[in-house]
């Protein structure tokens, strides 16, 4: 859990103290009941054993009491833990007792740190790509030869608020769609893009990367799956890639967007007509934006 | 809720309306339609009460009080050419304590019945209309749901319904000339309705010999 990070709020000193106190507390309330247990045997008239048996027990009844006291009193100086959960929601996995069954947690590191090792990877290996060039004059050679690979910047981690600027200056570009950034469940932005009255989309971003969109008609549920729409926004996010600099692929992402708003009134490019098996042209090629249908696009 | 088009068939030459609805609805089920369920569109008149009108004489005002079984729990009253009112069910008991301002035209009430068939996107409702007990005509519906601007697929609209109606294919209807890119609602349906309705009561007052 929090291993290594220690919360302001916590006192470890009051927090070790409280935990020998509860100690003490349970240990003389085991007397308690060990005294009533045994009652007394070493006195030979009966009063003198009630008194001594009124006396003892009396005797560990304080102590308890006064443990109660302490542990208290130690339990207010502890202080409360901080509310900012450093791991937030995946933290709450690692706390699964059944680590050999359920290794999520485990998993879920290998597989972030995984993911981490080959976008920084693929960074440097556009780097070098990109500097064989293939022209073959001398100068061009020469001045990438000086030139060391140098440490991509990790674009995995960009500030929120330079990712907010991006959305926004795309926002701006084009007028009949509007983009709503929040973040509901930690650094990742969502962005819900409503183009004009045709189409809403969701679209989840790892830092500038989309990773995910699903696409919805303007008055429809958005918690319910969608189909073709959403399938071809899919292989759009796939097909536009640049590690460098992930500003132009989600503004070219938009751009292809931007182009379903013609959805209902754009014939499609190769058979001229409107519905193909009672769907309208929805798929936009990557480059020249026309309208097609799915079935006319090959 | 989606851009629709709701217009009349004319009957095919020496068949009867029952006949043509069949011939309409084949081609929806060739097309790979799937019938689902039935729908009902009913339309009553209520004359202003003489009552209430002023010493000028005006004519009286005609009220509809429609329902849509695709909106089952609303009640529908508009003028000609004026406001509609999208009302809850209770509408109607009130209408019947409003008795002495308008008056209830009974023989005037005409409904459309019929089934209800999903295509993709689209639902097209085949019905025969009804005045009293003849059957006086054909109305076809068709609502494309995704979209809720009108005048963006008339288009698209037209191509489908070319392909199970044929040369019966209207023209835009009134309604899409005032919306202008607002969205599309239920009451835009409903006055399509009305206006169908009121053409075919100015049409045939003679049953033809084909309906029966």
């Amino acid at each position: 859990m929090a291993d290594g990070v220690l919360s302001p709020g916590v006192n470890l000193e009051a927090f070790s103290q409280a935990i020998a106190a509860i100690q003490a507390l349970r240990s003389s309330v085991t007397r308690v009941f060990d005294c009533l247990k045994d009652g007394m045997r070493n006195k030979e008239t009966l009063e003198g054993r009630e008194k001594g048996f009124v006396a003892a027990f009396q005797e560990s009844l304080h102590s308890v009491s006064r443990d109660l006291g302490e542990l208290e009193r130690l339990s207010n100086l502890v202080g409360k833990p901080s509310e900012n959960h450093p791991l937030h929601n995946s933290g709450l996995l690692s706390l699964d007792p059944v680590q050999d069954k359920t290794p999520l947690y485990s998993q879920l590191l290998q597989a972030y740190k995984w993911s981490n090792k080959l976008q920084y990877h693929a960074g440097l290996a556009s780097g070098l790509l990109n500097q064989q060039s293939l022209k073959r004059s001398a100068n061009q050679m020469g001045v990438s030869a000086k030139r060391r690979p140098k440490a991509q910047p990790t674009t995995l981690v960009l500030p929120p608020q330079y990712v907010d600027d991006v959305i926004n200056r795309i926002d701006r570009m084009f007028p009949e769609m509007t983009i709503q950034l929040s973040r509901p469940n930690g650094a990742s932005a969502m962005l819900l893009v409503t183009l004009g009255k045709v189409l809403k989309v969701i679209v989840v971003m790892r830092s500038l990367f989309i990773d995910r969109t699903i696409v919805k008609g303007y008055n429809e549920n958005v918690y319910t799956e969608d189909g073709k729409v959403t399938d071809h926004a899919t292989t759009a996010l796939l097909h536009y890639q640049l590690p460098q600099m992930p500003d132009v692929v989600v503004r070219s992402f938009m751009t292809w967007l931007r182009s379903y708003i013609k959805l209902f009134q754009a014939p499609c490019q190769r058979c001229g007509k409107f519905l193909q098996d009672g769907l309208p042209p929805t798929w936009r090629d990557f480059r020249t934006l026309e309208a097609f249908h799915d079935t006319c696009r090959q | 809720m989606g851009v629709t088009c709701v217009t009349q068939v004319p009957v095919a030459e020496g068949k009867s309306v029952q006949q043509t609805v069949e011939m309409l609805t084949r081609k929806l089920e060739l097309l790979g339609a799937e019938k689902q369920g039935t729908f009902c569109v009913d339309c009553e008149t209520y004359h202003t009460a003489a009552s209430t009108m002023s010493n000028q004489g005006q004519t009286g005002k005609l009220m509809y009080v429609m329902h849509n079984s695709e909106y089952p729990l609303s009640c529908f009253a508009l003028f000609e050419n004026g406001p509609c009112l999208i009302a809850d069910t209770y509408f109607d008991t009130l209408m019947v304590k409003l008795k002495g301002f308008f008056q209830n035209a009974k023989a005037n009430k005409i409904e459309s019945r019929g089934t209800r068939y999903q295509y993709c996107d689209f639902l097209v409702k085949v019905g025969t209309v009804t005045m009293g007990p003849s059957a006086r005509g054909i109305s076809v519906e068709v609502e494309y749901c995704p979209c809720v601007i009108a005048n963006d697929c008339w288009n698209l609209l037209m191509e489908f319904m070319q392909s199970f109606m044929g040369n019966h294919t209207p023209g835009v209807p009134s309604v899409f000339g005032t919306k202008h890119d607002s969205i599309y609602s239920p009451a835009d349906t409903v006055v399509q309705y009305m206006e169908l309705f009121n053409k075919i009561r100015k049409q045939q007052q003679v049953p033809v010999a084909g309906i029966r």
